[in-house]
């Protein structure tokens, strides 16, 4: 069977990771000199709560090529068959490191890695999905050739308080447009092509949420959908209530940002991510 | 080992060197840090790469040059940090297999090396990008070659030769990738491999003692002067009326005093000196009657008079420097300063104008011509402009559509509905939509005595009007012909309440009016300066 590797910004929770036998390699974050491994050391929770108190601005960091390296040699050792999907390369080294790791290793075992040019809960569908598909008994060529296809039908939408955090982590990109705006929004991103792009400007709170809600809205056909919360449990229950006639709940995933995502994403982010139907 | 050769332990020692020096660079490595990804952790990625390399480095007690150089190469790979760091790892990667089977080596063998990494590092690439570190070690690698060739045992001078050769890779590399030469830096990637082989150079040349006392060197881009100044650094003025400079002569002429009395005549208003020599900076609509007031008070010199009229069309290219680059531009009519940085804030420019002051429509063609997309959408922010936005389509070949928006907080509210998403159309509608949700109240003072609507003003006496139409309020009082106008207006459907306040108006006085309407009314109150003429107040109502 193939074996499905992903990041840990892919925000799978470990229960659906466990039942789909997904393994989520963790990235790191930094409060200076100490190291936490995403969602194992550090929760997305006890990770909010630290950078409340921290006056170091946290940092990530990824895999090295060696690690990957060992990490495949070690899944060789059960599958000949390892599917690897990471977060875009605009975001994270991770994807480069996985290909040097994916050089090294001496045995006998096809290797494919994929960078899915989005993250967190778009990286979570296609994910899933591929694991869903290695479950049934599809082979490397086609769950890889699956995903390379679904990549475009891939939708993400972010709203934010602030960009300040993006801006800081040096992952702003296109959506820097967006920042310094005079007057108080609540900016909306989505990630194109693997970066960010800005995308619009509600005034509060809850007309983001509107924002988010309409998004969903404008698609015909959803295959599933995958909502997240940072700081904010009630308005994901909230925003999930809203979206429960939309996309039936058993085609819904919701999850939190990992703490390495949170860190470029700040305190109160909320993310839908569409997989729009064929 | 041979003379000018070296093995093992002199490759450890070397890049030990290269590492402590390397170390000294990080701070400054990552203050330029801005691709692929402008996280400042260049610098720290390379030295944390670096220094698992040389933890197994030490490990290894062998005398044997390629043995050791494998240890270095399996350390970078286990510990690689970032792009950088995996670039480093896949030097490393290629230089232990041109030094494969050598117990020592000599400037030639170094040469092949080199050449040996910097294919690695290319082959390790998806999409290998120029400018960065991995042009910074090709050109090394092609340096230490050419020297090799005339100087086959000279390490020291091929170590030298690849040494020099990245410094000027790396003044280059913004030549080669734009994003470095728009931040006006050269690559933090190429800096850190130039101050690796400089450490380790160090090291050859016996200063390694030495090198705790230096620091090294930050390349300098090799750029023209202008290409490295950011427009964004400088404060854009507004292009209205006259630019009025003169330098005012005289005795007891209390700065403040005249500050007080120029505030109300004119917008942009510096006014320095002391008391026997003013210099005094405003653009001003009347000039004349601003020389007046000075002449009252003293002597005038070095008068300079500019219609501003003429900066116009710099003003708007100017704007368009600092806004993005988007499929949709947007383009507004609006005075004040605070409602210039605003609107620029929301990436929409502005061309100066409004109620006294209707812009011409060949200066509205201009600044849609300037915009930075062929699709421009035009905000008038008033009913009289309205007309003169509506001939412009026919006057550009650029795509122009005219949102009728009639008063400045409706311009506003058209901006932020601004989707980055969709395209001129699809725009235009979502725009004219946001500004049906926007009411404006607006406070003037009232120029004579009259009779209006069975109210009373008084000259001088504030009057508030309604969506540019209704009068529906008058009093000596800002606070309470605000407060009674609201009463007026549908608050219940009211969310946002935004003040901008006016040229001659107060901070504090913003502020206090806010605080009791937060007090009387459930409503997000923002308090903005708007910078404007004649209008005390201009409030939007979402």
């Amino acid at each position: 069977m193939v074996k499905i590797v992903t990041d840990s910004c892919s925000d799978i929770t470990p229960q659906l990771a466990q039942k789909l036998g997904i393994r989520v390699v963790p990235l790191y974050v930094h409060f200076g000199n100490e190291v936490y491994r995403d969602n194992v050391d550090l929760s997305t929770e006890g990770f909010y709560n630290r950078l409340e108190q921290s006056k170091i601005f946290p940092t990530t960091s990824t895999i090295s090529p060696g690690f990957a390296a060992e990490l495949f040699s070690e899944l060789a050792e059960e599958t000949n068959e390892i599917l690897t999907i990471t977060l875009s390369q605009l975001f994270s080294a991770t994807y480069g490191a996985a290909l040097q790791g994916k050089a090294m290793v001496t045995r006998d075992c096809r290797i494919e890695v994929i960078d899915c040019q989005t993250a967190i809960g778009g990286q979570m569908l296609l994910t899933m999905k591929a694991a869903q598909m290695a479950d049934s008994g599809a082979d490397l060529d086609q769950i890889a050739g699956w995903v390379r296809g679904a990549m475009s039908r891939v939708h993400v939408r972010v709203s934010f308080d602030t960009l300040e955090y993006l801006r800081r982590g040096g992952r702003i990109g296109k959506a820097q447009a967006l920042l310094g705006s005079m007057l108080k929004v609540n900016p909306v991103i989505a990630i194109r092509d693997g970066a960010t792009f800005p995308i619009a400007r509600p005034r509060s709170r809850a007309q983001a949420m509107d924002f988010l809600v309409e998004f969903v809205k404008g698609f015909k056909h959803i295959e599933s959908l995958a909502i997240e919360d940072a700081t904010t449990p009630d308005e994901l229950e909230l925003l999930a209530e809203r979206l429960k006639d939309i996309v039936p709940p058993e085609r819904t995933y919701r999850s939190r940002v990992s703490p390495v995502v949170g860190a470029h994403l700040g305190p109160h982010a909320l993310a839908v991510s569409v997989l729009e139907g064929e | 080992m041979e003379a000018g050769l070296v093995d093992g332990q002199i490759l450890r020692e070397m890049f030990t060197s290269g590492t402590a020096w390397l170390e000294k660079g990080v701070p400054d490595i990552n203050a330029i840090n801005v691709f692929p990804v402008p996280d400042g952790d260049t610098g720290t990625n390379m030295l944390l790469t670096m220094r698992s390399a040389l933890e197994e480095a030490r490990k290894n007690s062998d005398r044997d040059a390629s043995s050791v150089a494998r240890s270095l190469s399996h350390g970078s790979l286990m510990g690689a940090r970032g792009n950088s760091g995996v670039i480093l790892s896949q030097f490393w990667r290629g230089l232990a297999k041109g030094l494969d089977g050598k117990a020592s080596f000599g400037g030639k063998d170094l040469a092949k090396a080199l050449t040996e990494a910097s294919k690695a590092a290319y082959e390790g690439m998806v999409h290998p990008v120029e400018g960065t570190m991995l042009t910074v070690l090709k050109d090394a690698a092609e340096a230490a070659n050419q020297t090799a060739k005339t100087d086959s045992d000279g390490l020291i001078s091929v170590l030298k030769a690849a040494v020099e050769a990245a410094r000027d890779s790396v003044a280059r590399t913004p030549n080669l990738l734009p994003v470095l030469r728009e931040a006006g830096v050269v690559d933090a990637g190429g800096q850190g491999v130039y101050v690796l082989l400089d450490g380790a150079f160090h090291f050859l040349e016996g200063d390694a003692d030495k090198i705790q006392y230096w620091r090294p060197h930050v390349v300098a881009a090799d750029l023209p002067l202008a290409a490295r100044t950011t427009p964004t650094a400088t404060e854009l003025e507004l292009p209205y009326g006259y630019c009025t400079n003169f330098v005012l002569k005289g005795q007891k002429l209390g700065l403040r005093k005249i500050k007080r009395a120029l505030k109300k005549k004119g917008q942009s208003l510096v006014v320095t000196g002391d008391d026997s020599t003013v210099r005094v900076h405003i653009h001003s609509l009347k000039p004349g009657e601003i020389l007046n007031y000075a002449t009252r008070h003293g002597t005038l010199h070095h008068i300079e008079i500019n219609n501003m009229d003429d900066q116009y069309v710099e003003f708007i290219k100017l704007q368009k420097e600092r806004l993005p680059a988007v499929d949709v531009a947007i383009v507004a009519v609006a005075l004040g300063d605070g409602f210039l940085k605003l609107f620029n804030s929301l990436g929409t420019a502005i061309v100066p104008g409004g109620q006294t002051m209707n812009p011409s429509v060949r200066q509205l063609v201009q600044a849609v011509e300037l915009a930075p997309s062929d699709n421009v959408i035009l905000l008038p922010n008033n009913k009289n402009i309205i007309p003169t936005a509506s001939q412009v389509e026919r006057l550009t070949s650029k795509k122009v559509k005219v949102i009728p928006s009639r008063t400045i907080p409706q311009g506003i509210a058209a901006s932020l509905a601004f989707s980055y998403d969709m395209d001129l159309e699809q725009n235009s509608r979502i725009m004219e939509e946001a500004t049906k949700g926007v009411r404006t109240l607006a406070l003037t003072k009232a120029i004579r005595n009259v009779q209006l609507n069975g109210l009373e003003i008084k000259k001088g006496y504030y009057i508030a009007i309604l969506n540019d139409e209704a009068l529906v309020g008058s009093g000596n009082n800002a606070s309470d012909v605000i407060l009674k106008a609201l009463e007026k207006t549908n608050i219940a459907n009211v969310e946002i309440i935004t003040i901008y306040y006016g040229a001659e108006t107060k901070d504090a006085e913003a502020q206090s009016i806010a605080k009791e309407i937060r007090d009387r009314y459930p409503v997000e109150v923002e308090v903005l300066y708007g910078g404007q003429p004649y209008y005390n107040y201009v409030i939007s109502l979402e």
